[in-house]
């Protein structure tokens, strides 16, 4: 019975709050997401026992399968899944129906209400319905508008709507489909989904500033130098070419992901934990981020794209060699950019935001490098006193290191830089769920807290606006530098902090 | 929040006519004045409320007779554990208060409002029906049943209004037996149907077996009751696969969790296979809840009962690890100042570990409310302490059953399923 690899006494014990009964609606239910993460992230709170057992997922698409073929599709989908708990699946399955249905179709939208109500009956959901958009992000706007015109989201208590990423193109898109959605439901019943903020080690940001007192005294430009913040991945535009080509990493990641994660390191302490106050400190942060040079953003952006690269045994295709990549694409592949938030936390304090795909290796991190010593008594083993850094340790690794200075040890009184660590690993041994396990739960818990709220979306693009206009109107301003793949990015992004005297960290 | 009354005035109506007012009642064609009938859940409560009525009935305690757990309804059973010359351990609600109020004088009358307060926790749920039996003091009082619609107030969450109703059977027990004909059709197939027995488990075994029919999933409190017959009931209903929830299991969450806790670290987790000893502190003479603890980590652990012994103030037993090794147990009843106001809740948990070769490993868990110097004295200075606090949980019953309500399972939970037959084993 005892694992050295499990804790026995942890298996079962989920403390969460229990989702209520309920029908989840997945529109998309043919498409990839639904069988890669969704019915997953499901399945596995099933066999959390999260899910009530008055729970039915109603799969709808526009091809015409049958309850059974849709449970058969799902189930070759997550064969090696339910290898481990065949049992457990066997109870699953019989909770996954089909509709096909068009949103397009309003006759489509009216059957789709008839046969939620019989599962209502079936199922004992009690008229509690989750609507997941897991379709094209140009259905987003008449999706609700069916939903709505079919009367499905008039109750705000028992009818939400989850909407998946990209929200928008930029921020006057952004604005117009807001404006959509919330003329049919209320905004409490939108759930704009950032996986992002499904992670563990995201959300621990939060735990961590808000429940040490350690932390929050110094979290602010009497402290703190820099802040960095880089999502790096080494994998290529893989199978995304469509929808890349059109999007780039400013859309495809800065504009959300690492957003979210500069919002949620610069916001102010909410005053409760409560989703619209931390809603509300996201969002005035957001609010008042500018770029470092808003008149000529060229100075504090960096675009690239990576070429050919890896070794002679296994080379990698650069960029424009992709499948389904236009040869002379201008797509960037990464972004280096460098912010200010303009409040009396933060004024002054450089924000350097860096994404890419291809680099040298896949990490995610915040790191805060705090101001250095006033005076230096003591020489340094290194050459130079190393300045304090606390580094969030997103993914992989999921953690938190403090790095500062200690006695070096011998007769002399010379100072090295040591690292305090701490790693979920280490200190829980289990991994974490999926980013999407931890968010489907919420939007069916009515739990906003962790999805965008209108106006942080807003806030969002607009904070990109001149960068986006300067690519759309005169791209030779901000051309993509070419970087070889598998390495850290363009020199230039390492010009634009040796600007200033500093680094990328090199994690 | 306090507790809702429902907005309109109950209807006394003869029992026979229930069935047929409330079908008229959720007709298509009443829906209009009075809403949708919520497509939800019905709950069945058994609500003595014994300790109330005599607490009330003595003048102790000021009416109407609601059934729920207030702060002024415990104050008053404390008080009465003094006047009565109980042990000052004695539980405030226990049925030794309600019997040694019984015979304290006075003949105080107050409005019985029983299954017409409802708990936000619940009403917030939308129960379709709630039907409430409510057994008074006087044997010989005739039958009363009411009935009366009821929506969720607007800060409720109402929403699109869907509105429930409540049926309050009320009489001595021989007339609520004779009650019980109209429980089925008010209890229809198609919804999910929960009885929560809010009383001692062994006060009325027929009428508990009557109510307590699958597909029913039924609540109870292994604390409410003599031991035996709590861990007896609990662990048949699991052999015999019906859904049953335990309060006293759901209200051990914190220790389940500051335990694993200490073992989270994966450097730690070797003591788990190594342990020798358990000892556990439980609240006066009600064991079930330490032995259920004890039986969840037996069971995770994959250890075998071998012998269990009857002491004075406890119970010991001898286990079995995988290896081999015997592991010795051990629940003893400690009195504490302010008891819980139920019976037999964890004090602490001290667990052994001795690995061949390293250092042995000493976890000390107590609650923030009490000490622990039975388990924290003697011979550990050798062995690696971790200690830890673990907190009290001050919820009520009611949010305790809205909790298991909102998010209903048909099934009993698994880790309940297995400690509940080795903890009746461990008993003896």
């Amino acid at each position: 019975m005892v694992a050295t690899m499990t804790n026995p006494l942890r298996v079962g014990l989920r403390q969460e709050r229990v989702i209520a009964p309920q029908c989840l609606v997945i529109f998309g239910a043919s498409g990839d997401l639904t069988h890669r993460k969704l019915v997953p992230a499901l399945f596995e709170l099933f066999k959390q026992r999260r899910l009530p057992s008055e729970f039915a997922l109603l799969g709808c698409a526009r091809r015409p399968w049958s309850d059974e073929e849709f449970r058969g599709k799902m189930a070759e989908a997550l064969a090696s899944t339910i290898q481990d708990d065949p049992q457990a699946w066997e109870q699953f399955v019989g909770k996954l129906f089909y509709e096909p249905v068009d949103l397009q179709q309003s006759k489509d939208v009216v059957r789709l209400g008839t046969r939620l109500e019989k599962i209502d009956q079936q199922c004992a959901t009690r008229g509690n319905r989750t609507f997941y958009l897991s379709v094209s992000p140009k259905f987003y706007g008449s999706g609700c508008r069916s939903l709505a015109e079919a009367g499905l989201l008039k109750d705000p208590k028992r009818s939400r709507v989850v909407i998946e990423k990209p929200f928008g193109r930029d921020y006057g898109s952004a604005q117009a489909l807001n404006q959509v959605v919330q003329a049919c439901g209320q905004e409490n019943q939108i759930f704009r989904i950032d996986h992002y903020l499904g992670k563990e080690t995201v959300q621990n940001i939060m735990v961590l500033r808000f429940a040490n007192t350690i932390f929050e005294p110094i979290w602010n430009r009497n402290y703190i130098s820099s802040v960095q913040i880089t999502a790096a991945e080494t994998v290529g535009v893989e199978e995304r070419a469509g929808y890349y080509e059109s999007a780039g990493a400013l859309r495809d990641m800065v504009q959300n992901h690492l957003t979210q994660m500069l919002a949620i390191t610069a916001m102010e302490p909410p005053g409760r934990f409560d989703p619209e106050a931390i809603r509300n400190e996201k969002a005035k942060v957001l609010q008042a981020a500018r770029l470092a040079d808003e008149l000529e953003p060229w100075n504090c952006c960096i675009r690239g794209q990576y070429g050919p690269g890896g070794s002679a045994e296994s080379p990698l295709a650069g960029y424009r060699h992709e499948p389904g990549v236009d040869p002379n694409s201008t797509t960037e592949t990464y972004v280096a950019m460098k912010l200010f938030i303009d409040n009396w936390r933060w004024q002054g304090v450089p924000f350097y935001v860096r994404t890419g795909k291809r680099l040298a290796k896949r990490t995610s991190e915040v790191v805060l490098t705090f101001r250095e010593a006033p005076v230096h008594l003591f020489d340094a083993a290194t050459g130079g006193p190393t300045a304090n850094q606390l580094i969030l340790r997103i993914q992989p690794d999921e953690g938190a290191e403090f790095r500062f200075e200690v006695k070096s040890p011998g007769s002399g009184m010379r100072s090295r830089p040591i690292d305090m660590e701490f790693s979920y690993d280490e200190s829980f041994g289990e991994p974490s769920d999926e980013g999407y396990v931890r968010l489907l739960a919420d939007a069916m818990l009515s739990d906003p807290t962790l999805f965008t709220r209108s106006d942080e979306v807003e806030a969002a693009w607009r904070l990109y606006t001149p960068l986006l206009e300067l690519i759309e109107d005169s791209p030779w301003q901000l051309p993509v530098h070419p970087y070889e793949s598998r390495t850290w990015g363009p020199a230039a992004a390492d010009a634009l902090l040796a600007k200033d005297g500093l680094l990328w960290r090199r994690p | 929040m306090s507790p809702q009354l429902t907005l309109q005035t109950p209807l006394e109506l003869a029992p026979a006519e229930v069935p047929h007012y409330l079908e008229q009642l959720w007709s298509p064609e009443q829906q209009g004045s009075t809403g949708t009938g919520a497509n939800t859940f019905c709950l069945l409560i058994w609500q003595p409320a014994w300790a109330e009525q005599q607490l009330i009935r003595s003048g102790r305690l000021p009416g109407p007779v609601t059934g729920q757990q207030s702060a002024s309804l415990i104050a008053a059973g404390r008080q009465a554990v003094l006047d009565g010359d109980l042990p000052r351990s004695t539980p405030p609600l226990d049925g030794a208060v309600v019997k040694a109020v019984a015979d304290f004088e006075g003949q105080a009358s107050a409005e019985d409002l029983r299954g017409q307060y409802i708990d936000p926790a619940l009403s917030a749920l939308m129960p379709r029906r709630l039907i409430t039996l409510a057994p008074t003091i006087d044997a010989a009082q005739p039958l009363e049943t009411l009935v009366a619609a009821y929506c969720p107030l607007p800060e409720e969450g109402g929403g699109t209004t869907a509105c429930g109703d409540v049926v309050v059977l009320r009489g001595g027990h021989g007339a609520l037996r004779e009650g019980l004909s109209i429980l089925d059709p008010l209890l229809p197939e198609s919804m999910p149907a929960w009885v929560w027995w809010n009383g001692c488990i062994d006060e009325a075994p027929e009428l508990m077996q009557r109510l307590n029919s699958a597909p029913r999933r039924l609540i109870i409190d292994t604390a409410l009751g003599d031991p035996h017959q709590c861990l007896e009931l609990l662990s048949s209903c699991v052999v015999s696969g019906q859904a049953v929830n335990d309060l006293n299991w759901l209200r051990l969450r914190s220790w389940r969790e500051t335990l694993a806790m200490v073992f989270d670290p994966p450097q730690r987790r070797d003591a788990l296979s190594h342990i020798t000893r358990v000892d556990i502190d439980v609240e006066g003479h009600h064991p079930a809840q330490g032995l259920l603890l004890a039986a969840w980590i037996a069971d995770r652990l994959g250890w075998t009962l071998l012998s269990t012994d009857t002491i004075e103030d406890g119970t010991t037993a001898q286990f079995k690890r995988s290896d081999g090794t015997e592991v010795t147990f051990q629940l003893m009843a400690v009195s504490t100042g302010q008891p819980n106001v139920h019976a037999g809740q964890m004090v602490g948990l001290r667990l052994i570990a001795e690995p061949e070769n390293k250092q042995g490993v000493c976890v000390i868990l107590c609650a923030e409310s009490g000490g622990c110097m039975r388990l924290e004295g003697g011979g550990m200075a050798n062995l690696d302490l971790h200690e830890e606090v673990v907190p009290v949980q001050h919820d009520t019953p009611e949010m305790d059953v809205a909790r298991l309500l909102g998010g209903g399972h048909d099934s009993t939970n698994p880790l309940l399923a297995a400690a509940a037959p080795l903890a009746a084993r461990l008993l003896g």
